[in-house]
């Protein structure tokens, strides 16, 4: 039985950290401000799969206000400019950049998916065959923000939960 | 100076388009790797860089920059890859593909300003 190490929230915290300073707060007045799990809800969400040598989802969810501050922030534009097609790249690219740096610590082997975006609560989206192993959550501007991960059943029945 | 941006995200060729304008580059978009042979063709000069994300439909960022490699027309063509493929194994195979350098997302624009000039890119003059 091999035992896998997958990132944990300081590991995502770190990653969100260096997205917001990239992106969303290159002036580092508007941080993402943790919070419980308990406080946090998501109205939007994106996620990136992880076949390979580890297999599971990463999913980033926020609500609409927030993810409409985000594709401002992007795109260099008004909030209120922000179209739902706006909203869907930015989401995406935001699961694509997160999943991406989550793979990179996971095992060799692994390959990323293309984006998925859901403009409607990650709750729309089960995953019934995974577990929740890591989750970060936090308020920006005062609206939620998660960073989840989800590893499929199969693995962690394999290799355990790190 | 001309620049091609190829990323399907929208807003990742926004901000690689305002960033690279800084360093005075003008530039065409495409998002996906086919869709950037196709707009290269339709110029009557190549552009001098191509910022080439990894993970797109149609045709992945890796598989552009080995054609570029191979169409003579493109030979001067500096190509960056701009990607969350941050394996170390990853990267070897795109500088294997032809790729000059590798800028893994998230950057910023103060660390993607000098990857640039690190390939001679910079305001006051093209690739040497």
């Amino acid at each position: 039985m091999s035992v896998q190490t997958v990132p944990n929230v300081a590991d995502l915290a770190e990653m969100v950290e260096q997205v917001w300073t990239s992106y969303l707060d290159p002036e580092g007045v508007e941080p993402l401000i943790p919070v419980e799990k308990g406080a946090n809800s998501s109205e939007v969400h994106s996620s990136v799969s992880i076949t390979g040598s580890w297999q599971g989802v990463v999913v980033y969810g926020s609500s609409q206000e927030a993810a409409k501050q985000a594709a401002a922030a992007f795109l260099a534009m008004e909030p209120d400019e922000v179209s739902a097609e706006d909203l869907a790249d930015v989401l995406g690219e935001l699961a694509n950049i997160v999943g991406g740096n989550v793979k990179a610590m996971l095992p060799a082997g692994c390959f990323l998916s293309l984006p998925q975006v859901v403009l409607a609560p990650e709750s729309a989206s089960r995953y019934p065959s995974a577990v929740q192993v890591a989750g970060l959550y936090g308020t920006w501007k005062g609206e939620p923000i998660s960073v989840t991960m989800w590893q499929s059943r199969t693995d962690v029945k394999e290799g355990g939960v790190a | 100076m001309l620049a091609i941006i190829i990323d399907d995200s929208r807003a990742m060729r926004l901000i690689l388009r305002r960033i690279i304008a800084k360093i005075g580059f003008d530039a065409v978009e495409a998002g996906d790797g086919q869709a950037a042979l196709d707009t290269i063709a339709e110029l009557t000069e190549p552009p001098q860089l191509a910022l080439v994300d990894w993970n797109m439909p149609v045709m992945n960022g890796l598989e552009f920059v080995t054609r570029a490699r191979k169409d003579p027309r493109l030979r001067d063509m500096t190509l960056v890859m701009v990607t969350t493929e941050s394996e170390q194994s990853q990267i070897v195979r795109a500088l294997a593909a032809g790729a000059h350098e590798y800028v893994i997302k998230p950057f910023t624009e103060d660390s993607m300003i000098d990857k640039l000039a690190l390939l001679g890119l910079t305001p006051t003059g093209a690739n040497p």
